[in-house]
């Protein structure tokens, strides 16, 4: 239940998105996300939930709506400070991580943000830390598995801080002692997180809340229980 | 494996040989940048008769491949594709120097074979230091030493970049004749009419995915240019460079090989 006090992290109103002429694939997405959410956003394949987090994190600025970040209106001009505060895990690991060490990858954000060396290496070995890879800090990228690849994204983003994780299929392609390490891993670190995925059970077990996406809209929005539980509504969204 | 495979490997593995923990690659980069070239240049920088004193300089690789731990044969044979150019380079010069240096009994010894033996040894030493360069230095590591030397930051992104595609580009087109291969089992090689549909695959998936890598370093603030931890030069590093240029010196300029020389008959 969201009370008025709560900080909200993420708003988007009225939400449209076409890739091209006649073809809309968000047809006015509207939802909120308070600070310390979990929630899963689900949907068919193409209803737009990847095109939607793009958006989310100004990937693309071709939108029709608003979306505000932290307070801050998704614009050209304010693209440098929402990115401070909203951090994106993308579907493919293997292309989100392009230093050569995981160390290097994960300092990769800070540095950026001209933090002082000490801040950046705090800020690495937290990282690290939270997702139980401080081992693999050495490691060069292209030796780790598919589920140290996406905990190694997933400390690159920790690593910034941010308010809010966006994540994209996270449990994609992982085997399940990775899937259930990763569930386990999102359990324990604080923060907002959004996490766009088919995976039901994924859902269940990591978000309190979720969204349904169906034809370019929000279908429903609620407690994740409540809305998994609604085998009609998920048939006639087409899962 | 295939060719694309194997030389992704061979990849993997260069860059398991520059993240050992060993004194020489703990060296500061600018120290094993500034080592290459002036070696690289004193090598060239000889006479095309003067035989002798070119081949005292193979104490630097000498060195390094000993110092470094590295082996000389995967070495030369990592430098294959690199090394016959480099080696072939001289032959024509027997046809075209025809004057008699020395009389070895019957056999005349020309001006144009000495000087084709000493283009080779000077493209071997050549390639090894190249070698040991790239064996003890990362893409980073030599960007960071080119910073250093102040070139512009446009270049020095650019080769980083490549650095960071090239892998890329070889994983993509590896997985692409792997799947070609896997439905065509009888065919040798890729028949010359998929050629054209593979080279556009490969370019849009690689494109996609140099996308992917982009959106993902400007989410996390990338600004144009890759920011690097500052690595302080210690004394070590300085000595190192200026020892070897002051030995490399004294071997190019001055009598030093006679002296040694000297010594050994005496």
């Amino acid at each position: 239940m969201k009370t008025g006090t709560e900080k909200r992290v993420l708003e988007v109103s009225d939400l449209k998105y076409s890739y091209e002429k006649g073809h809309q694939v968000l047809k006015g997405v509207t939802f909120d996300v308070n600070a310390g959410e979990n929630i899963g956003l689900i949907g068919a394949n193409g209803v737009g939930k990847s095109t939607l987090l793009k958006l989310l994190v100004g990937l693309d600025l071709h939108f029709e709506g608003t979306i505000h970040v932290s307070g801050h209106s998704m614009s050209r001009d304010s693209l440098t400070h929402i990115r401070e505060h909203i951090g994106y895990v993308f579907q493919d690991s293997d292309s989100q991580l392009f230093m050569s060490t995981v160390e290097e990858d994960v300092a990769f954000g800070p540095r950026n943000y001209d933090m002082s060396e000490t801040d950046v290496e705090k800020r690495v070995a937290d990282a690290l830390e939270r997702v139980h890879i401080t081992n693999l800090r050495k490691k060069q990228v292209y030796k780790l598995s598919g589920g140290e690849k996406k905990l190694a994204a997933i400390a690159a983003i920790l690593a910034m801080e941010p308010d809010l994780i966006l994540m994209d299929e996270p449990s994609v392609a992982l085997d399940p002692r990775n899937r259930r390490n990763l569930i386990s891993v999102l359990g324990e670190i604080p923060g907002t997180k959004l996490i766009a995925s088919h995976d039901l059970d994924f859902i269940v077990k990591t978000c309190s809340r979720t969204i349904l996406m169906y034809d370019g809209v929000v279908r429903a929005d609620g407690p994740t229980k409540d809305i998994l539980e609604n085998a009609q509504l998920l048939e006639e969204c087409g899962l | 494996m295939n060719t694309i495979e194997n030389n992704l490997h061979t990849i993997d593995k260069l860059s398991e040989l520059q993240q050992r923990d060993l004194w020489m690659n703990k060296l500061h980069p600018l120290t094993r940048l500034l080592s290459s070239v002036i070696y690289i240049v004193l090598v060239a920088s000889f006479d095309k008769y003067d035989i002798v004193h070119l081949a005292i300089m193979a104490v630097y690789p000498f060195f390094c491949f000993m110092v470094g731990e590295l082996s000389l044969k995967d070495g030369l044979y990592r430098m294959r594709v690199v090394l016959p150019l480099v080696l072939a380079v001289g032959l024509p010069n027997p046809f075209f120097d025809r004057q008699v240096l020395i009389m070895a009994g019957s056999f005349a010894i020309t001006g144009g074979m000495v000087s084709m033996v000493v283009l080779m040894i000077k493209g071997l030493f050549t390639v090894l230091a190249l070698y040991v360069l790239i064996a003890t230095s990362s893409v980073e590591d030599i960007c960071y030493a080119l910073r250093c030397l102040h070139v512009p930051k446009t270049i020095v992104i650019v080769v980083l970049l490549i650095g960071r595609y090239i892998y890329m580009l070889g994983s993509e087109a590896s997985r692409i004749t792997t799947a070609y291969r896997l439905r065509a089992p009888r065919q040798k090689g890729i028949h010359y009419k998929a050629w054209g549909t593979l080279v556009g695959q490969w370019l849009i998936r690689s494109m996609d995915r140099a996308q992917v890598v982009y959106e993902s370093m400007c989410l996390r603030g990338f600004r144009g240019d890759f920011p690097e931890s500052k690595r302080g030069v210690r004394l070590n590093d300085v000595l190192y460079t200026l020892v070897w240029a002051l030995v490399l010196g004294a071997l190019r300029f001055t009598g030093a090989v006679e002296l040694i020389g000297q010594l050994f008959v005496a």
